[in-house]
């Protein structure tokens, strides 16, 4: 629940406009720290922003994921090992089942919306919160990528015996510029949006989040709204899975570590409140792309990794202090 | 004239244009165990939190000791020695006995806690209250009253001289009550002094040696115990004014719309008690019907029950409209043309962080959707239609409903309800926390929602509110109908009898 007398701009929040005023602010600095090549700023070069897209898109449309969950007041952190789940499973269908590409995806689409559907189960039927429940599937994914895997990458070959040609494209571009995981996210937050600010189950998603108690009185089906948002939120774990294969040519079971919490930085920054109900997926596009930013700018002027690491907890909270103040 | 132990003088003190307290005094004796009676809303637990220093007076003096003192906070009442024993108990419940008795007190020895010395002491504080009960026990494997022990052992350890105790046996089984007393009588012996807060009056006459009696923020009286009898107390009670007068008091007896039978609540509460049992009315339609009771009665577990919030046992027939039905949760209620606005608005029943349209129509939504998605335009049309037919006075339906007013949020509340076109609406306490002009259009919109044909059950703690609306009122005592009075002979005194007293010949018959 929000502060009391929280401002607003007509419709919008202050506390989600300053997100903006953030990303605007990063942009500025990343020009002004940005390198320079043949008189230009590396940083603005339309190589690297496209390249930036690509290599937030991941964590994004697992922070896509992770806003509905957010808003409806629970939290997912078994979104890293589902995406390990999927990319392994991904990269064993093609690879050792022979399968093709539209099997492959929607099997492996499938099993995501089961691990959803499992966790909704257990948080709903057995009244147990969502932080535990997901932080058990969390080590349950990750032993079934796993298993599924024997243990270590499934490289991905083309050609003859491998897997077919079509898979790439997901981690391809198409033209020059234009890197299809950059567009599968952006496709992900449209969808999102309207899923979230124009159907009911979307509006139910904001009553449940902020006032559950309330929502149940009023006849809201609050269990269902909480299996709609885990679904949704391991589906797009999965699909992020999907293209890390992809992106990567492997399916590594012991990848995508730590990503919930990337994830969930993700939406802190683009001002939805932990405790739900408020918040925009407009707004996790833009705290994605800060920290896709930062770490762009930081990557280009050569700073150490781990000092990256360090700034990145710094930005985080540097965020969240600043919208307390809106 | 006898010297106090505690005395306030003229103490007034207001929250937010209510005048909850208006110049009211009170002398504590040494060795006294004096009662504070009074209805809901009366003012007693303000006067408490003031005495113990959670609250500040706006105006008069508390004298200790015949000196004027200044308490500040809870912790400057705890230095002065008087403490406050609430209604909800403050224990840890997984730290033992002796850790909740000195806990932020603990003697240490190199830096750890001494737990012989602590364990020592507090079995020697229990063995003052003459209870047995081992100090090593953690407070959570307690059964209530005990956890009540460990609490005034814990007001002992403060060598408190006066003890405030809150609503002290709600949730006490009758031999725990006694044992209850039993403890006060040895405090009291050994020179504490007692402030007892309850409405149990039978209670209140084994255990108190003199009565102070507030209504609507005033002092009403005092009496010495063997100088008075319930039913004085009682008429000293009553007598709030209310300002609002039906327009119409002809009996609308339509059909009847609801039949409750035998309804029985399947929780049981801390005394081993049903919190509702063997319920029984009728509800016809464009009727009144009020629903009185102390705090704990079970009134809102009535309504809630009906809404399908609380299981009821087995044996519990509800009939609507002649049919039989069963309630399993809201959804199901709200379908079969039930309505429940709760008591509690911003935690039950808005959604604060929405704004008005989207509040309105949350309860019947799809009404708006088509193919899952929300029909805005129509949406809005309809909140507007009834913004504008309750008066909710609102810049616009998108404004945010954390800003109005507590009677244009009960409006948005009933705007929501009465969107969902019910036959039944269920109104706990509607206008709890509303200034006089919001509660007149209220009431209004009550009445004028009845000539429509709804049938009202209506919860309230104000007796005015309830005598002016209702066309019968039944009254609620420990979790049973202890009468059903029709508006020719419903009155204050009447509904505080069998509110307090229960009702007298069922209790001999029992």
């Amino acid at each position: 629940m929000t502060l009391l007398g929280e401002r607003r701009i007509g419709r919008v929040k202050l506390s989600q406009l300053q997100a903006f005023l953030g990303l605007i602010v990063v942009f500025i600095l990343a020009c002004v720290f940005s390198p320079v090549r043949r008189g230009e700023l590396i940083f603005l070069d339309p190589g690297n922003l496209t390249d930036i897209l690509r290599q937030v898109s991941e964590k994004g449309i697992i922070a896509v994921g992770m806003t509905f969950v957010i808003l409806a007041g629970g939290i997912d952190l078994s979104v890293g090992s589902v995406l390990a789940f999927a990319a392994s499973l991904s990269a064993v269908m093609l690879m050792r089942g022979g399968y093709g590409t539209p099997e492959t995806l929607l099997a492996v689409l499938a099993a995501g919306l089961l691990i959803g559907a499992v966790n909704a189960l257990v948080i709903t039927k057995g009244r147990i919160q969502s932080f535990i429940v997901t932080l058990a599937m969390m080590s349950g994914a990750r032993g079934l990528a796993r298993l599924v895997s024997g243990g270590s990458g499934v490289e991905i070959g083309y050609g003859a015996g491998g897997a077919p040609q079509s898979f790439s494209v997901l981690g391809g571009k198409l033209g020059q510029f234009v890197p299809v995981p950059a567009l599968i996210f952006l496709a992900t937050v449209a969808i999102a949006w309207v899923g979230l600010n124009k159907t009911r189950f979307g509006r139910y998603v904001h009553a449940v989040g902020s006032n559950e108690t309330a929502s149940r009185l009023s006849g809201v089906g609050v269990d269902w709204v909480k299996f709609g948002v885990f679904s949704i939120c391991s589906l797009l774990a999965a699909l992020a899975g999907i293209i890390h294969c992809a992106q990567l040519e492997q399916g590594n079971p012991n990848d995508g570590v730590a990503y919930e919490l990337d994830a969930i930085a993700a939406v802190v920054i683009g001002g939805t409140s932990l405790s739900g109900g408020t918040g925009t997926v407009v707004g996790t596009l833009v705290g994605t792309l800060i920290i896709g930013i930062i770490n762009n700018i930081l990557g280009l002027n050569n700073v150490d990794a781990n000092v990256q690491l360090l700034l990145k907890g710094i930005i985080i909270i540097g965020a969240v202090l600043l919208q307390r103040r809106g | 004239m006898m010297s106090y132990v505690l005395e306030a003088r003229g103490i007034g003190k207001h929250f937010a244009g209510v005048q909850a307290l208006d110049g009211v005094s009170f002398g504590l004796c040494q060795g006294a165990v004096h009662a504070v009676v009074g209805e809901n809303g009366a003012g007693k637990s303000t006067l408490m939190k003031i005495l113990s220093g959670v609250y500040r007076a706006d105006a008069g003096e508390i004298l200790l000791d015949g000196e004027v003192v200044e308490i500040a906070d809870p912790s400057a009442a705890e230095a002065s020695g008087i403490a406050i024993i609430h209604q909800e108990l403050n224990l840890v419940p997984a730290l033992s006995v002796a850790e909740n008795v000195f806990l932020g007190r603990e003697p240490t020895r190199f830096g750890f806690i001494d737990r012989r010395k602590i364990e020592r002491d507090a079995g020697a504080l229990l063995d003052r209250l003459g209870h047995r009960l081992d100090p090593r026990r953690t407070v959570e494997s307690l059964k209530v009253s005990d956890q009540q022990v460990v609490e005034i052992a814990k007001t002992l350890s403060l060598n408190a001289r006066v003890l405030i105790m809150d609503e002290p046996t709600t949730a006490l089984a009758a031999d725990d009550v006694e044992r209850l007393f039993g403890i006060i009588r040895t405090l009291v012996s050994a020179g504490a002094s007692v402030v007892y807060i309850s409405h149990k009056m039978d209670e209140l006459f084994r255990i108190a040696d003199e009565f102070t009696v507030l209504r609507d923020g005033k002092m009403i009286g005092h009496r010495e115990a063997n100088e008075t009898t319930p039913n004085d107390l009682v008429r000293m009670m009553v007598g709030r004014e209310v300002s609002y007068t039906r327009m119409d008091v002809e009996a609308r007896s339509g059909e009847e719309l609801l039949r409750v039978e035998n309804l029985s609540s399947h929780e049981i509460d801390a005394t081993g008690r049903r919190r509702l049992t063997d319920i029984g009315f009728s509800l016809r339609t464009g009727e009144i019907l009020g629903v009185a009771g102390l705090m704990g009665a079970g009134r809102t577990q009535l309504l809630e029950s009906l809404f399908g919030v609380h299981e009821t046992t087995n044996e519990t027939r509800i009939t609507l409209n002649g049919k039989p039905r069963t309630i399993g949760d809201p959804r199901a209620a709200i379908k079969a043309g039930i309505a429940f606005v709760p008591e509690d608005r911003k935690a039950q029943g808005l959604v604060l962080d929405m704004n008005v349209c989207d509040n309105i129509t949350l309860a019947r939504l799809e009404r708006f959707t088509r193919f899952g998605f929300v029909q805005e335009r129509r949406e809005e049309r309809a909140a507007n239609e009834y913004v504008q037919r309750l008066g909710v006075r609102t810049p616009n339906t998108r404004a945010p409903t954390m800003n109005l007013s507590g009677g244009n949020q009960q409006k948005v509340v009933l705007a929501k309800w009465l969107l969902t076109s019910p036959k039944i609406l269920l109104l706990d306490e509607p206008t709890k926390g509303i200034d006089v002009k919001g509660k007149a259009e209220i009431y209004r919109l009550i009445e004028e929602l009845a000539a429509s044909g709804l049938g009202i059950i209506l919860v309230s703690s104000e007796l005015p509110e309830l005598l002016a609306l209702s066309d019968r009122i039944i009254v609620l005592h420990e979790g049973a109908i202890a009468g059903t009075l029709e508006r020719s002979e419903a009155t204050e005194e009447r509904i505080i009898e069998l509110a307090t007293i229960g009702d007298e010949e069922t209790r001999e018959v029992a």
